[in-house]
């Protein structure tokens, strides 16, 4: 019925002005190996719990943003622009 | 065919305009609108802009972070648009949008409550006050929405999606109208 | 004797009657009524036949719970079947027909189900269903789906209108009771946005039945004095006939309004219903408690009802239940009751309580008889007699009506809709939300509070604490005196009543009786989300309103447990029924979904183009002549007129992004398997992008039309997700390039002008030389035109084959330049053509299209591989198109089709079969992903994704279409069927 982001840009706007991609992810450096890249293309964690992924907000300021939402209570704990700030964490 | 003039066809242009006495709602003139689309790290762009813009007869809108549009009702000739574009060098790059986005004027009393059957916006005063844009979608069409008085708003729209958006409009305009 | 309305008293206008019919009976009622008080007021005290022993049953409740009185209202496309009546207010011409019975609600058919009940019991249809298994499809299916069911849904079309909107406040409050009311008077009062609902049509809840009074006043004048202030604020908004039925993520409530489902005509302007999505920073949960029913034998007769909507029936309706009543109670609340009925005059013959003594002095005429309940009822179609036992003593008493008062439960559904489970409170013997859910608080019956002056405090005290937790200031609050309210508090529940006799129901719309649970239990279903599906309690239309809590009680003492421990079912949105209309809300029909015009469109209409849809879009598919006589005359005449003369077609829907910034080119580089970067300046490039898996994601043109300014195109399906992707790559991947993304596919008109004497035509109005030598193939560049009356793009691309360019003008002015070149090319021959002669000539020329790129191909696949850049330090898509399995030389790769015998044809998606083998799945060596006929082959020609393709050219296969039963013979070719050394090009 609804669901609210909230778009460092715009405010708390209807999940249906989004597009999600999923997790967010360093990409790998052009030159890394490939079973890094094979991590970066196809792995997924799944956590029961706090997941960082990347959505858009297509039909508002159409930024990509990195979204911290916790998968159990859809809550989201931190939005923010992902040309901003803190880079994305290495996967381990 | 330098004899040739071409003809300029509305995209709203056989709308009639939906009025009442808590309502109105009318397609705007086609006239002008350019993307301004800023350098990343530029700041204080808006004072810049409305320089460049320079007349009152255009006024400045926000669309995202680092990109405006400058709209003006009437239709601004191809050299001094080049101009612009060149005045906004190096800061910003300018795109012509002037026929990429049809403007549509909704008014009145009722004005947000009908919007409010279409976005998520919160179009009270307090949260939209006069001189804010925003995009949201409107039904299942992406808008511009910019409050331009305390009972009017500005909604610039794709072309593409113009008659869908008007009929939209209007059906949301139907208690009122 | 039966119900009947009283000479005076209740909220009700008895100058205004209403006739309405109740299975086409004519009936009377007053305005102010529902459905079931002029039901009751008329007598009707059987409304309906039960769900699955066709038992006859009347109205229990005066509410949202009733699981019984559901009937079908309207008729035609406005039939709406499971209507509650306790809900449906009266309005002239309303028509009501009962439903679960036949041939008629007096002498039902059905109720035969009532003598099999032995073999109906909890679980029934998991037992006597097992077998044989033959007899499923013919008998047991036909049969359940016959059985099951309530209402009848019509088949017209709804000729009403529904839409949804959005509502932002400081403060949601649910609820227009005492609490609630006192609620938003303060918050409105400290100036708060408020949004006030309720689904009653009158504001004040149990005030509204309520003989206590307010500050002297009575308490229903309370509720109107308040809820008029409160209609005063521009900061409140009331929200009637309306009914909170789901919390959401993000605090968002939804709601559905009636707008006119108390009319018989509504009005067209407005919606039937309308589906509110409310964004409150703050909610309170002020929708107070639900009477639970006592569970005793023939508990579901016509004529027993909740206490508390007895009281409502007679206090706000001025309807009686009977000549003479005895009330069953657990509670003080059964008192107030009996002081009202009896102060109307109506005869309470017995309060039977199941407490040692009554809690509450109370000195009317009714008999009370203590420690004691009532086992049983008797009577046919209305109740007639009761038992009472006490002392293991049974004593029938003679009675036309019993009121049954087990207690309340707070109706806290809302409040655990997130995920929250209630908890059960042994001191209140009920159910409560637990504390500290976030944007949300509980308050007045919700919370099991009980008596009205504690409500009314408990509203405002909340709501000022709320105010200020939302950083407004908020004026001291004033607590109105209250006198004459009883306290209500339920003394302690009575699950099981010794000596039942007969069914004694805990669901009434399921027909679950205290057996089913008693079963489930011995059956090992007895944790509460199994007990609910084995026995089927707590499901339909009313969700468990007034049944879960004793079945959690029943199935407690059985287990030996408290309530608390066996737990509730899982809340869930809606709180009572919404209906599709809502749901869909303005989205059918004209406005099921936008719809997306080319800035042509008009043009090509006026032009004959037949459209098709393709996404959002409508493109013009052919242009029809007169005397032509099936689309592929048209198409072939269109496909050969533009090898020969030329033709004009719409192209606007190509995704179009301009794309600046003094990282342009380097980020083009990035984003395409090919080179960008030394792209010259007025020059285009075909373009191949990849997925970072290495497949090809979308093709199309970039043009360098400055150093630092480029026009990409990308394909229509495609266009709106590759912008997303630019995006993404500018923003998430390399925020440090400066690049600039501007959509600009709907400020350009585009037009294809293609065919030998395309250049002859344009030139007539491009102001610039565009001969061959002054602008050749690939070139691109911003042009004027009509001697400088108009300015736009051009590019010397082709699609076709031929010569040919792409003209992009402002989309204002699409339709007078592209007649304008019908016009310079009238004595050439040009002609419109549509996506279908494009199709051909595309395929003609073994040009792909997302027919093609299906997500599995490379850029090698498709003949591109020497495309791919070699020396880029990076892309999307380099890294992991380096695997092995993507070069390996099996891989299915794009190659040409042609039937052996030009007469014979074969269709897209066949399969390529080798010559004499089985169609298996181990045999299939690809698919055909495009085909057309082709006038200047002569037969149907295609493109294929087989298997090594590139190096079987010349051999002989057969394309097998296993759906249409179709096998053949063809051959492999080069898939460039037309001017392979592209001659045409280059004129």
């Amino acid at each position: 019925m609804a669901s609210l982001v909230p778009c460092p840009n715009c405010g708390r706007r209807p999940k249906e002005e989004f597009t999600i991609k999923g997790a967010a992810l360093k990409r790998p450096a052009a030159g890394a190996d490939a079973s890094e890249w094979f991590d970066y293309v196809y792995l997924r964690d799944n956590p029961h719990g706090a997941y960082e992924e990347y959505w858009h907000h297509t039909s508002g300021c159409r930024r990509w943003l990195v979204l911290t939402r916790d998968t159990v209570t859809h809550e989201v704990a931190a939005c923010r622009d992902a040309a901003d700030g803190s880079r994305l964490e290495e996967r381990t | 065919m330098s004899e040739f003039r071409p003809i300029l066809r509305p995209v709203l242009g056989t709308k009639q305009a939906v009025s009442s006495a808590t309502l109105r709602l009318s397609p705007l003139p086609e006239g002008t609108i350019i993307h301004v689309l800023a350098r990343p790290g530029e700041e204080d762009m808006v004072p810049f802009l409305g320089s460049v813009a320079q007349t009152a007869a255009h006024a400045v809108r926000p669309v995202s972070p680092g990109q405006w549009f400058i709209v003006g009702e009437e239709p601004m000739p191809h050299k001094e648009m080049k101009s612009l574009f060149a005045a906004l060098e190096p800061r910003a790059s300018g795109v012509d949008q002037s026929h990429g986005r049809v403007r549509i004027r909704i008014e009145g009393k009722m004005a947000s409550r009908a919007l409010s059957k279409g976005t998520a916006l919160d179009l009270d005063p307090s949260a939209f006050p006069v001189g804010q844009s925003s995009v949201t979608l409107i039904g299942h069409i992406a808008a511009h929405i910019t409050r331009v008085g305390s009972e009017a708003f500005e909604i610039i729209v794709l072309r593409g999606f113009a008659e869908s958006l008007w009929d939209d409009l209007a059906r949301m305009s139907l208690e009122f109208s | 004797m039966s119900s009947y309305r009283l000479s005076k008293g209740g909220l009700v206008d008895r100058m205004a009657p209403l006739s309405f019919t109740f299975d086409g009976r004519s009936l009377q009622g007053f305005a102010g009524d529902t459905l079931a008080s002029a039901l009751l007021a008329n007598g009707q005290m059987l409304v309906g036949r039960s769900f699955k022993y066709h038992r006859p049953r009347g109205i229990l409740t005066a509410g949202a719970a009733e699981p019984n009185a559901l009937v079908t209202v309207g008729r035609g496309g406005r039939t709406e079947p499971n209507t509650r009546a306790t809900m449906q207010e009266l309005y002239a011409g309303l028509e009501a027909q009962s439903q679960n019975r036949w041939p008629s609600l007096d002498f039902d058919v059905g109720a035969l189900n009532g003598l099999l009940s032995p073999f109906l019991g909890a679980g029934f249809y998991y037992k006597t269903f097992m077998w044989p298994a033959p007899l499923w499809e013919k008998f047991y299916e036909p049969f359940i789906r016959k059985a099951a069911g309530l209402g009848k849904a019509s088949y017209e079309a709804d000729p009403d209108s529904y839409e949804k909107s959005w509502a932002h406040c400081d403060l949601l409050v649910i609820g227009a009771g005492p609490t609630g009311l006192a609620a938003a008077l303060t918050a409105g009062r400290a100036g708060a946005r408020v949004i006030l609902v309720d689904e009653g049509s009158l504001p004040g809840g149990s005030l509204l039945f309520e003989t206590a009074t307010i500050d002297g006043e009575a308490a229903a004048d309370f509720a109107r004095d308040t809820s008029a202030e409160l209609q005063s604020m521009p900061n409140v908004r009331m929200m009637m006939r309306t009914t909170a039925f789901g919390w959401y993520d993000g605090n968002v409530f939804g709601a559905v309004e009636r707008v006119q489902k108390h009319v018989r005509d509504p009005a067209p302007h407005l919606p039937v219903e309308r589906l509110w999505r409310i964004v409150a920073r703050h909610a309170l949960l002020a929708t107070g408690a639900e009477e639970r029913p006592l569970v005793f034998g023939g508990n579901d007769r016509p004529g027993v009802m909740m206490a508390s909507a007895m009281r409502t029936y007679l206090n706000r309706y001025g309807v009686a239940p009977g000549q003479s009543t005895a009330i069953f109670t657990t509670n003080d609340s059964g008192y107030a009751l009996a002081r009202d009925l009896e102060a109307a005059g109506v005869d309470v013959v017995a309060i039977i309580d199941s407490r040692p003594s009554a809690g509450v002095g109370y000195r009317g005429k009714a008999r009370v008889i203590n420690e004691a309940a009532v086992c049983a009822t008797r009577g046919r179609k209305a109740i007639s007699a009761i038992e009472v036992r006490r002392d293991s003593r049974t004593e029938p008493i003679v009675v036309d009506a019993l009121a049954m008062a087990g207690g309340f439960s707070p109706i806290i559904h809302l409040a655990c809709h997130r995920g929250a489970k209630p908890v059960w409170s042994a001191e209140k013997a009920a159910f409560v939300a637990p504390a500290g859910l976030k944007g949300l608080e509980v308050a007045g019956g919700a919370a099991a509070t009980t008596n009205l002056a504690a409500c009314l405090g408990e509203g405002a005290v909340r709501a000022q604490a709320i105010i200020k937790e939302l950083g407004l200031s908020c004026p001291p609050v004033a607590l109105p005196k209250v006198e004459g309210d009883e306290d209500t508090h339920s003394a302690r529940p009575l699950w099981s009543i010794p000596g039942v006799k007969g069914k004694a129901f805990v669901d009434f719309q399921n027909d679950v009786h205290l057996k089913d649970i008693g079963l489930a239990v011995r059956e090992g279903y007895s944790h509460v989300e199994l007990a609910k599906r084995y026995t089927t309690n707590g499901m339909a239309t009313d969700q468990g309103k007034l049944s879960n809590v004793n079945a959690i009680g029943l199935i407690a003492k059985a287990r030996g447990v408290s309530p608390g421990e066996v737990g509730t079912t899982t809340f869930r949105p809606f709180y009572t029924p919404v209906s599709f209309g809502a749901l869909t809300g303005a989205h059918t029909g004209h406005h099921f979904q936008p719809v997306r015009k080319s800035p042509l469109h008009d043009w090509a209409k006026k032009h004959g183009a037949v459209f098709v849809e393709t996404g959002l879009w409508y493109r013009s598919s052919w242009f029809p002549r007169s005397g032509e006589q099936n689309w592929r005359e048209s198409v072939d005449r269109e496909v050969l007129n533009i090898r020969k003369n030329a033709g004009i077609c719409d192209v606007s829907m190509l995704g179009k992004i301009e794309i600046s910034g003094s990282d342009a080119a380097e980020f083009l580089n990035r984003v395409y398997c090919n080179a960008f970067l030394k792209l010259p300046v007025g020059k285009a490039r075909y373009g191949l992008m990849l997925r970072e898996d290495g497949m090809i994601y979308d093709d199309g043109t970039t043009s360098r039309l400055a150093e630092d300014r480029f026009f990409m195109t990308t394909t229509t399906a495609y266009a709106a997700g590759v912008m997303n992707h630019l995006e993404f790559c500018a923003q998430a991947l390399w925020p440090d390039l400066d690049v600039r993304l501007a959509s600009i596919t709907d400020q350009w008109a585009q037009m294809a002008i293609a065919g030998p004497k395309a250049r002859q035509i344009l030139q007539k109005i491009v102001d610039e030389d565009i001969s061959d030598a002054a602008f050749p193939f690939l070139a691109a560049k911003e042009v004027s035109l009509f001697g400088g009356a108009l300015h736009g793009c051009l590019f010397r691309i082709s699609f076709s084959g031929e010569l040919a360019y792409e003209l992009a003008v402002p989309a204002g002015y699409g339709e007078s330049v592209a007649d304008a070149l019908l016009e310079a090319g009238k004595d050439d021959g040009i002609m419109p053509y549509g996506v279908e002669a494009l199709s051909v000539l595309r395929i003609e020329k073994g040009h792909v299209t997302h027919n093609e790129i299906n997500g599995t191909v490379v850029p090698a696949d498709l003949g591109f591989g020497k495309m791919v850049s070699a020396t880029k330090p990076d892309f999307i898509g380099k890294a992991m198109l380096q695997r092995e399995g993507l070069a390996a030389p099996d891989r299915p790769q794009l190659v040409g089709v042609v039937p052996l015998d030009p007469k014979q044809s074969f269709r897209s998606g066949s399969h390529i079969l080798a010559k004499g083998v089985a169609a298996t799945l181990e045999n299939d060596e690809g698919y055909v992903t495009s085909s057309a006929y082709s006038p200047h082959i002569g037969s149907t020609i295609g493109l294929a994704l087989v298997k090594s393709g590139p190096s079987r050219h010349g051999e002989e296969v057969v394309v097998w279409n296993g759906l249409r039963g179709e096998s053949t013979p063809a051959r492999l070719c080069n898939p460039v069927f037309f001017d392979p050394q592209n001659e045409r090009l280059h004129v």
